[in-house]
């Protein structure tokens, strides 16, 4: 009986270390064949925020991955950034980044452009995109 | 939900407005078809997207009305939506990488006549050389303001509606014409330049039409981490084809009073010179810009405006302070002209055309992100006019230039 206990608890002390309960490890990706490496946050932020339009960004739709991406990557709410986005694309200076529902979708869409950015939980990561940005 | 309600009353703007507006609103109407068969296709090359403000605005008074540049009427004790509304829709077709086309419709309530009009806001081909430059050909935004081409975007900006005293400086909305588009990131900056020529028209109450041929207007901005600045000047040769105008000048050529040569009205030079400045650094927002027109024709008078507005973002909401203000440089009348005599009407009809609306104003107001793609607004804004009416229109004789409060509640979406 101790041990069980004892076996539960270090598997569930395991798990809170490989995978943190209450956030989401989040990645920047893109396409494998960028030459890009490496990337520090501000640098892939700007792509999100239409400051730079090197590469593409893959946006997801509305959802917690999204706002947590803009709190840590940005320092932006949601309606501050749809607002930024607003003055883009009005202006005719860049159109709004194409948003997918789910992380499957959005590794998709980067899998096919060479020069797409997206992000999604690292968990999610496989070999048909590079990670060059962990989210801290 | 909220979307549908906003296009229904833009619909009903479109059976009210005028016939001359009829062809543009048929355009508008068009990218509305091309929006809905767009979206029916995902793959199509063609995103559309659309924004819009349905707005109310009041003043304190019934003894002259507020209003924005080119509106023949404005608000007064009674609730108007005329004043603040606007419904847009854009389309951009991509062709390739390198090759787009954009197209922008819009609806209000500006021009000659009292009426909501659609209009083609601009339409153009755009041509990415490379990653720094991009060349564009067709009808574009007349770069004259920091926020020139989002002024009729309210979600975009924090305020209800751009500050009245430079906004109302210059009428040109769009270029015909081209520009060239620089924009080049290093470190944690932004740099942003476009030059663009062309000619352009505005069309504004009391049949007074405004050509602008050789227009040039040229911009840099830098983007700094929560910094943006910016300096801009246009200049261009214009003309103005007012009947009242023309009547005016020729009765002061005909009676020899020797200031003629001050009253142009064709192929005068003008200039348009602006420094503007935008923070938004975690919670605080500021935003401002210093203008200064200056004319070889005293029938513009030239002019100092420049506002400033502050805010702080707490959650959802945005609370904020502007202070504007606009003055007039020229002089404000002929000295040498005779106040007595045959002659006084026609001297007090000249000194009036020369004088521009001096004024400052105060407002507080609160943008509040009540869902997420649209904003709810609430603005009051206490006008003080100075030497005469500021820039309200409509003024009936009872009204002393006392200062006036004006209320105004919006709802800003972008789709």
């Amino acid at each position: 009986m101790k041990t069980t206990i004892g076996k539960l608890l270090l598997v569930a002390g395991l798990c809170a270390a490989t995978t943190p309960l209450f956030a989401t490890e989040i990645v920047v990706i893109v396409n494998p064949k960028n030459p890009a490496t490496r990337m520090f946050s501000e640098q892939a932020g700007q792509f999100f925020l239409g400051k730079s339009a090197m590469f593409t960004p893959i946006e997801h739709t509305d959802g917690t991955l999204r706002s947590e991406f803009y709190k840590k990557v940005l320092d932006k709410d949601a309606p501050q950034v749809k607002s930024i986005w607003a003055k883009l694309v009005f202006t005719g200076k860049a159109s709004a980044p194409k948003e997918y529902a789910s992380s499957a979708e959005v590794k998709k869409a980067v899998a096919a452009d060479l020069s797409a950015i997206g992000y999604i939980e690292k968990s999610q990561v496989d070999d048909t995109v590079k990670v060059i940005l962990t989210v801290q | 939900m909220i979307l549908t309600k906003h296009a229904c009353c833009a619909l009903a703007h479109h059976y009210t407005a005028s016939r001359r507006g009829g062809k543009s609103l048929m355009a508008v109407a068009l990218l509305g078809v091309i929006a809905v068969s767009a979206n029916a296709q995902d793959d199509l090359p063609i995103t559309i997207s659309g924004f819009g403000t349905g707005a109310i605005t009041k003043t304190n008074t019934d003894q002259a009305e507020f209003a924005r540049i080119n509106q023949v009427s404005g608000s007064r004790k009674d609730f108007r939506t005329s004043v603040d509304s606007d419904f847009g829709v854009q389309a951009t077709a991509k062709y390739s990488d390198s090759l787009s086309f954009t197209g922008q419709g819009l609806v209000l309530k500006r021009g000659e006549h009292d009426a909501y009009t659609g209009k083609l806001a601009w339409a153009f081909g755009k041509y990415k050389i490379n990653d720094d430059f991009s060349v564009r050909l067709g009808r574009i935004a007349a770069p004259i303001y920091m926020i020139s081409d989002v002024r009729n975007v309210g979600y975009a900006n924090a305020m209800l509606r751009p500050p009245t005293e430079v906004y109302a400086q210059v009428p040109m909305d769009s270029i015909d014409g081209g520009d060239i588009l620089y924009q080049h990131s290093f470190g944690e900056n932004t740099l942003s330049a476009q030059l663009a020529a062309g000619t352009t028209k505005s069309t504004s109450a009391g049949t007074a039409a405004t050509t602008s041929i050789g227009t040039v207007a040229a911009q840099v901005t830098l983007e700094n981490g929560p910094f943006t600045y910016r300096l801009a000047r246009s200049q261009a040769n214009v003309s103005i084809h007012s009947r009242q105008l023309d009547q005016l000048v020729g009765a002061v050529k005909a009676a020899g009073l020797g200031v003629s040569e001050q009253l142009d009205l064709i192929d005068f030079k003008g200039t348009f010179t602006a420094a503007g400045v935008i923070m938004d650094n975690n919670n605080i927002i500021a935003q401002g810009e210093y203008a200064v027109r200056k004319t070889d024709s005293r029938l513009v008078p030239d002019t100092t405006s420049w506002y400033l507005m502050l805010g702080y973002r707490v959650g959802k909401f945005v609370p904020y302070y502007l202070h504007g203000d606009v003055k007039q440089d020229s002089i404000r009348s002929f000295t040498s002209l005779p106040t007595a005599g045959p002659l006084a009407g026609l001297s007090a009809g000249i000194n009036g055309a020369i004088k521009t609306g001096e004024q400052s104003n105060n407002s507080i107001g609160v943008r509040w992100d009540f869902y997420k793609s649209a904003a709810f607004k609430a603005q009051i804004d206490r006008l003080s006019p100075r030497n005469g009416n500021g820039t309200l229109i409509n003024v009936k004789p009872g009204y002393n230039g006392r200062d006036v409060t004006v209320y105004a509640a919006a709802i800003d979406f972008v789709f």
